[in-house]
């Protein structure tokens, strides 16, 4: 995959190519246009101009048709900071919905794909419940469940545990690291380091809309000779044994 | 002619015109959601000149009372209508108490399925646009469903205003039981008022209650839980 364009305000000029099975993880500060980056690969943000392919399909955003929209969106899935599940859905109708609406699947087919996926994330006893009866781990993990149902060659995770409570994060890390180990291509934006630097083939680390540093987890976490990037981790860091004194002291 | 007798016959005489306001109600409302949907697509599209004339004749419909509307679509249709040349027609009654109250309660509900609209979160959009389902899917699959209970309650109290208004519509002519009721009066020369209106006050508050009953029925269905 491979994708390049050039956005005034938010991202400027950000090219980057991913391998087929590859754990890409981006990291950096807030406000630095992760999110958009990853929403601009299925359309969910506009970007100006630039180029985006995935596989044999590729695509100039000056110049999208509907159905190429369509397309885009159809060989990925997202899973949302917030979860984003359908309200009026239980947890079976939401994974299913997309496989009949868009992938033409028949009921019988998409309840069977959709009770294997839900098994997967361990939510084989909730498929009959309402999102509001769910924690938001397991909404978290019916969001993936979701995206994965659909088969697509790409998976994009917005921020997944940064809004769990803290004891729920672990389940769904746990779900993430299967999905990356299963070959699925993933590109995943988190504020988890350690967690990005263990299940990661490849770090972006972005800052104010640019790609300062992209590299092995190693490179980035402990030989980066990058000042921005060193800087960025060591206040992670700091923040994080800030807590965990925090935590000790209280 | 004993009490009684009279009691009867003149309770005939409502409901024999009672079918009037119901048809009246039934069609309007029909017209009204129909047109409403248009309006409130239209309104939400953001399409440059016709959103704001939509948004206009929303405020139009919403400020003026029913009863001058209903003079309007009465007198001012025969007038306009060889102006845009469709022939001079004489508008029956009965048509311009339906165009007018149901063009009065588009502009209503308009306004209740708006904001319906735009309560369903951004994040459903999101959602559905990520798994790649069509505009019209994403529509009826996702955002309606949530959009009805939203809007249920608002359209309910609407369609009451509606049958309220319907009790204008004997001002052009026509005899429904409003209609009735004045006759009735005139013919007894005001001697049993109070106790007709009563009877009218009974037969729109059975209206009512039916019709909140049945949205109400409505309401728990789609109940999201």
């Amino acid at each position: 995959m491979h994708i390049s364009y050039n956005q005034k305000e938010v991202l400027k000029g950000i090219n980057l190519s991913v391998e087929k099975g590859e754990v890409v993880s981006f990291i950096g500060p807030s406000g630095t246009g992760k999110t958009t980056l990853l929403k601009c690969i299925n359309y969910l943000e506009k970007p100006q101009q630039g180029e985006i392919q995935i596989g044999d399909l590729h695509l100039n955003y000056q110049s999208l048709s509907k159905q190429d929209i369509l397309k885009l969106r159809r060989k990925t899935a997202m899973v949302f900071q917030m979860f984003n599940i359908f309200k009026h859905k239980t947890v079976i109708q939401n994974v299913m919905d997309a496989q009949i609406a868009v992938q033409k699947k028949s009921k019988n087919e998409a309840y069977a794909m959709s009770l294997k996926q839900l098994e997967n994330v361990g939510l084989k006893d909730k498929i009959n419940e309402y999102p509001s009866r769910l924690s938001g781990g397991q909404l978290q993990r019916v969001g993936i469940a979701r995206g994965l149902a659909l088969e697509p060659e790409l998976i994009l995770f917005d921020e997944p545990t940064s809004a769990l409570d803290p004891e729920l994060v672990e389940e769904v890390l746990k779900v993430i690291e299967d999905v990356a180990k299963s070959g699925m291509t993933t590109l995943l934006v988190t504020h988890e380091m350690d967690f990005a630097k263990r299940i990661s083939d490849k770090v972006v680390f972005m800052e104010n809309g640019h790609i300062v540093e992209v590299g092995t987890p190693e490179q980035i976490f402990e030989k980066s000779v990058n000042v921005r990037t060193r800087q960025f981790l060591k206040k992670i860091y700091a923040e994080q044994d800030q807590q965990k004194l925090n935590i000790k002291g209280g | 002619m004993t009490l009684e007798t009279g009691m009867q016959e003149l309770l005939m005489e409502f409901l024999k015109t009672l079918p009037i306001n119901i048809i009246i109600i039934i069609l309007s409302a029909a017209l009204g959601l129909l047109f409403a949907v248009l309006l409130t697509f239209v309104r939400l599209k953001r399409i440059p000149v016709i959103s704001q004339l939509a948004d206009l004749y929303v405020s139009f419909a919403r400020s003026v009372p029913g009863l001058i509307l209903l003079f309007i679509a009465y007198f001012g249709i025969p007038k306009v209508l060889p102006l845009i040349g469709l022939g001079t027609y004489d508008i029956s009654p009965m048509h311009a108490a339906i165009i007018s109250m149901g063009f009065y309660h588009s502009g209503y509900i308009s306004e209740v399925f708006r904001p319906a609209y735009l309560a369903v979160e951004k994040s459903q959009h999101e959602a559905a646009d990520s798994l790649g389902y069509t505009p019209m899917q994403k529509f009826f699959r996702i955002i309606l469903p949530q959009m009805v209970p939203v809007a249920l309650p608002g359209y309910g109290n609407a369609l009451v205003y509606l049958i309220h208004d319907t009790s204008l519509i004997f001002a052009i002519g026509i005899v429904d039981i409003m209609g009735t009721a004045e006759l009735s009066i005139a013919r007894s020369y005001g001697t049993n008022q109070i106790l007709i209106y009563f009877i009218i006050a009974l037969m729109f508050s059975a209206m009512c209650f039916t019709t909140d009953g049945l949205v109400r029925k409505l309401e728990k269905r789609v109940a999201i839980r």
